[in-house]
């Protein structure tokens, strides 16, 4: 993503009549089930929408796939929602299938993503390392939050931190997806995490 | 706890259904978007239907004529492939289209925002002002 705005919108024949917000873009992952659409919907403003992304089975690193990213075998919901921080600025919340071979869909969520949560169910924790591994592997920053099903976790978050192998760096959080506050306070971590990143 | 089935809203977007049975390229006539060098519009990237947008509507059909419609208020490629049921790809192709007849504007962020600190900050405070549940802000604890 090089083009700037300008760069873009100077092709338009005249400036639209409203100017949109400036969006900022937070990755929701996690494996399949784990509460990824129950926390966008517990902070967004909007009921969280779906769209169909699709890709082949055999997506993940093949070249000829970038030459026919309409070619559809597997669809996959993606959900989103957003909040308006102020009519200049528009928070976006995707969430991202966790399952490996989605890894090509991955580049194109999280391109431009200042953060990323990842959600653990800790009875299920493997499903999960896909997405630390790759935001490890990205640079992007990223906090792990452990969704306390019934208000409680399986495991210690020291537990979970060992299980996981993620650096100490890494904030490890225990929330509830269903709780508004819980998710913003979850949130809130990733953000400040991309704030000092900014302070080098 | 249904990834990928939000319960419908009243009022509120439904939810994916059945997938349409028009292929997409038919769509695009046979074209794709470009993902290959990362110019592919971002899914946040904001639309916006122009003057000229909104005076072509009579003559815009189909799905061009939806997206200018859904654009009078900017929204993003990936609100406009989820209220419209359409490819995330073929929103991005037709909005690629429609921005060079001059029918909407795009606006791509710029990829410093990630680590625009003054940027941060204000979602940061927005966040915080938001009351959770018994109605207690984050930042008064």
């Amino acid at each position: 993503m090089t083009a700037t705005e300008t760069a873009v919108g100077a092709a338009a024949a005249r400036p639209a009549a409203v100017r949109p917000p400036l969006p900022v873009k937070l990755v929701i992952a996690g494996g399949f089930g784990v509460g990824k659409t129950t926390a966008v919907g517990a902070i967004s403003e909007i009921e969280p929408l779906t769209t169909e992304a699709a890709i082949t089975e055999v997506a993940a690193g093949v070249d000829d796939l970038t030459h026919t990213p309409l070619k559809t075998t597997t669809t996959v919901a993606m959900d989103f929602g957003c909040l308006t921080i102020d009519p200049t600025l528009k928070l976006y919340l995707f969430g991202t299938p966790g399952q490996e071979r989605f890894g090509f869909m991955w580049d194109d969520l999280v391109e431009g993503a200042v953060g990323a949560l990842v959600i653990v169910d800790t009875r299920r924790l493997d499903d999960c390392f896909a997405a630390v591994d790759y935001f490890e592997h990205k640079g992007i920053p990223f906090a792990v939050a452990a969704n306390a099903f019934d208000g409680r976790v399986e495991h210690t978050l020291d537990e979970v931190r060992w299980a996981l192998d993620v650096a100490e760096g890494v904030p490890l959080v225990v929330f509830d997806a269903r709780d508004t506050g819980s998710v913003r306070d979850a949130l809130l971590v990733v953000l400040e995490l991309a704030l000092a990143r900014t302070r080098g | 706890m249904a990834d990928g089935a939000p319960p419908p809203g009243p009022g509120g977007p439904e939810p994916v259904g059945q997938a349409s049975a028009v292929r997409p390229f038919l769509l695009t006539a046979g074209r794709v978007a470009d993902c290959s060098d990362g110019r592919s519009l971002p899914l946040e990237a904001q639309v916006v239907a122009t003057a000229e947008g909104i005076d072509a509507l009579g003559r815009l059909a189909f799905e061009r004529h939806d997206i200018v419609a859904v654009c009078r208020l900017p929204q993003s490629v990936a609100e406009i492939a989820a209220r419209l049921r359409l490819h995330l790809n073929v929103v991005r192709v037709l909005a690629e289209d429609l921005r060079a007849a001059g029918q909407l504007t795009v606006h791509v962020p710029d990829s410093g925002v990630v680590q625009d600190a003054s940027v941060l900050r204000r979602v940061i405070e927005g966040l915080r002002a938001i009351p959770d549940a018994r109605g207690v802000r984050s930042d008064s604890d």
